[in-house]
């Protein structure tokens, strides 16, 4: 029997789909979602707690609902009887606390019923069919999003099999001397989390990072910037998005206070290679590009999609539009759909996918 | 927010309908243009400095720039109305704007991302709605033209030649004469709202009344021949400009008087020709501006402010009054500037000391502030009695 639709992946970005479905009228039974555990947040949780992130990098439109007000900022102002979170949403300084958009998340994952459609079980292959798409033995689905989420964490080919290095994101404690690879966000905070600690930090990186506030800008996140984005060359995209995931982190001096303090104390210092230290932690981010994707690798080979770079590429809405018509739709979504979006891979971007996704689904069944 | 083109214009213009509605039922309610000419000028400022500012200087706008630009907004819209000489009072139209940015806030912030669940990433633009928006404010406008035209007060023209009198003027409308229109046996305005322009009334007790009516403007009308008052308004508030009152039928009639309106907006006496007549101009218990006017040879004061009243005398050319110039009387308030008074007479007859030629004069407890006057061949300048005061205005 031929079922409604398919979510592939049970993170941020597939709760993030599900729920805009159900807000677009799609019944709870039309959706399965497939997804190796039932937390939505749990994978983002472990990450989180490995490097002690305690508030979101997100801003007021970073969380799962549907809707974008009320966020948040909105909500936690009337909880806490304060217009603090309101003023810092104005000035683009709001930053909700871990504890309070992993509340959000749970609560959200109680009310919507998301445990009851979750099949805890890992999909490896998506085939087309006749009226859908074939996830393994399941569907087939007329309707499938695919949000796999990042591959694993990268480690510099360096610095594999060497029993001092741990990833930013796997779980661990802090040597008296500490090297971090990297220079991104992860980065920037382990070097304060190991000087909290009491460490000597030596940071290792290949460039300066880049300070802005967010990696994607602003208005790359709107109509007017995607006009622009989607209206490049293939080549130029590419390009583009090799800019956009540049190392960086924000400004501020509760970045930058520690640090030079450090500097001043002989505490943190800047190298080009690891050195002889006790502990090295990769705060390398994610391995990037399909290919390291088994899932979608597969899709690419088994369909002939055409591909650029480490990118499938993306129709405007998200789509593989060799795969997509009326009545079935395969789409993407988290950090494998920058090429349609390039803050795929924050909420805002789960959402976008979401969105359109939602659209075609619900259209096609009214 | 990254706005787009259209969403810059979709959002406001959405944002305006709330408070356009409210500014109708506020003009409905006072009877008056200004709180739509003023949403009007709000939409048409933020329209373009959203085309040819905001949207090429600013492809991000964070929310707290909403405060200095809704800042820029207001003074300009502030100019606006005052270059344009749209009749809005400051306070009301200050709270007017600041409204109408509050819930264009509110709305950007909240109803519209409820509204159309992609307002935020579409920059603005509103979708269907959008669409609808631009496809209905073409007739929106012209509904809001419409229904301000068939507003309008009706046009009744006087024919030249001589009308009887007196004609009652009940209901909204401008009496327009054509040249030579006169009415003889006076006019009698008792409705708001009521203009007339170009006429001449001769004879009748009073030339023109007003009662009880608010809004009214008479306009370039001369009066000759009355036996009481020339013009003469009552709880009234009422625009007199450019008007003769002359040859009045008895020695106690008075050019213009206008009375028992402490509470009404400020009436406007301004560039009328007065001569002869008891007193020129005389108020009682009103607030007016007195302004600009000629008045010659009356038979006791040229322009009077007496019980209670407030106002400025300014800029009026007065010659050959008799006892008094510029009268400031009876716990009224005046600040008298920049007139010339010139000839005036002293009533000795009367054997009343503060009759002998004063060209300014506060009497009775009255408070006026005198500047830049010019005061010639008159037997005394200027003199205060029973409790008045004159001073000097301070600087400003």
């Amino acid at each position: 029997m031929r079922q409604r639709v398919a979510i592939v992946g049970g993170g941020l970005a597939g709760f993030t789909a599900y729920l805009t479905l159900r807000h677009a009228g799609v019944p709870a039974d039309d959706v399965t979602v497939f997804s190796a555990e039932r937390d939505p947040a749990g994978t983002f949780a472990r990450r989180a707690a490995a490097i002690r992130q305690r508030r979101m990098r997100s801003e007021s439109d970073g969380h799962c609902f549907p809707r974008s007000f009320p966020g948040l900022a909105v909500r936690e102002a009337v909880r806490r009887r304060t217009v603090a979170p309101l003023l810092g949403t104005a000035t683009n300084r709001y930053r909700p606390s871990l504890d309070w958009f992993l509340a959000h998340v749970a609560e959200l994952r109680s009310r919507s019923g998301w445990d009851e459609i979750v099949i805890e079980e890992r999909v490896e292959r998506i085939r087309a069919a006749d009226g859908g798409f074939l996830l393994d033995a399941h569907g087939p689905f007329a309707h499938v999003l695919v949000a796999p989420g990042h591959p694993g964490p990268a480690v510099p080919p360096e610095l594999a099999g060497d029993r001092r290095v741990v990833h930013a994101y796997e779980p661990h404690e802090y040597a008296r001397e500490v090297v971090v690879v990297g220079a991104g966000m992860a980065a920037a905070t382990e070097w304060l989390n190991a000087l909290e600690a009491g460490a000597a930090v030596t940071s290792v990186r290949r460039r300066e990072p880049l300070r802005r506030p967010l990696n994607v800008e602003r208005p790359l996140f709107t109509k007017r910037g995607l006009a622009a984005f989607q209206a490049t060359t293939p080549a130029r995209r590419a390009e583009l998005l090799g800019e956009l995931s540049a190392p960086s982190y924000p400004t501020g001096p509760a970045w930058d206070e520690p640090i030079d303090w450090a500097e001043r104390h002989g505490r943190f210092r800047v190298e080009e290679h690891v050195n002889g230290a006790e502990q090295v932690i990769c705060a390398t981010g994610f391995l990037r590009g399909f290919q390291h994707n088994p899932l979608l690798a597969a899709l690419v080979e088994d369909h002939d999609l055409p591909t650029l770079d480490r990118w499938i590429v993306l129709d405007e809405d998200s789509t593989v539009l060799s795969l997509s018509a009326p009545g079935r739709t395969l789409a993407v979504a988290g950090a494998p759909a920058q090429w349609a979006y390039p803050a795929a891979d924050t909420l805002v971007g789960m959402k976008w996918a979401a969105r359109r996704f939602a659209r075609r689904v619900a259209c096609r069944t009214r | 927010m990254s706005y787009t083109l259209r969403g810059r214009l979709e959002s406001p213009l959405a944002a305006a309908l709330v408070p356009a509605l409210a500014a109708a039922v506020l003009a409905g309610a006072l009877g008056e243009w200004w709180p739509l000419e003023l949403v009007a000028l709000m939409l048409a400022v933020g329209l373009v400095l959203d085309v040819t500012v905001y949207h090429r200087l600013i492809p991000y706008q964070p929310a707290w720039l909403a405060v200095p630009l809704g800042a820029l907004e207001l003074g300009l819209t502030m100019a606006l109305v005052v270059t344009l000489g749209v009749g809005a009072p400051l306070g009301p139209a200050i709270a007017l704007f600041a409204g109408a940015w509050l819930v264009a806030q509110l709305l950007g912030h909240a109803g519209f991302p409820l509204a159309h669940l992609t307002y935020a990433e579409d920059g603005g633009e509103l979708g269907r709605a959008g669409r609808g928006l631009w496809a209905t404010a073409p007739v929106a406008l012209a509904a809001s033209l419409g229904v301000a035209w068939a507003l309008q007060p009706p046009t009744v023209r006087l024919e030249a030649g001589v009308h009887p009198g007196p004609l009652v003027l009940d209901r909204a409308q401008r009496l327009v004469g054509e040249p030579g229109a006169v009415v003889r046996g006076g006019i009698v305005v008792a409705a708001d709202n009521v203009t007339v322009k170009n006429v001449s009334v001769v004879a009748g007790e009073t030339g023109i009344a007003v009662q009880n009516a608010q809004n009214v403007v008479l306009d370039g009308v001369h009066v000759s021949g009355a036996s009481l008052d020339g013009i003469q308004a009552r709880r009234s508030q009422v625009t007199i400009r450019d008007c003769s009152v002359s040859a009045p039928a008895s020695d106690y009639a008075q050019a213009i008087d206008i009375s028992f309106a402490m509470e009404l907006k400020p009436s406007v006496v301004e560039d009328c020709v007065i001569s002869g007549g008891r007193e020129g101009i005389v108020t009682n218990l009103a607030n007016v501006m007195v302004r600009g006017n000629r008045v010659e040879g009356t038979a006791l004061r040229a322009i009077s402010l007496t019980e209670m009243s407030m106002g400025m005398i300014e800029g009026n050319v007065v010659r050959d009054a008799n006892g008094v110039g510029i009268f400031c009387g009876d716990y009224s308030h005046c600040e008298i500037e920049r007139n010339t008074v010139s000839g005036t007479r002293a009533d000795t007859e009367s054997g009343d000391p503060s009759r002998l030629g004063y060209a300014v004069q506060a009497n009775f407890y009255a408070r006026a502030t005198v500047e830049a006057n010019a005061l010639s061949a008159n037997p005394r300048a200027v003199g205060s009695f029973t409790g008045g005061t004159i001073s000097a205005a301070g600087p400003r």
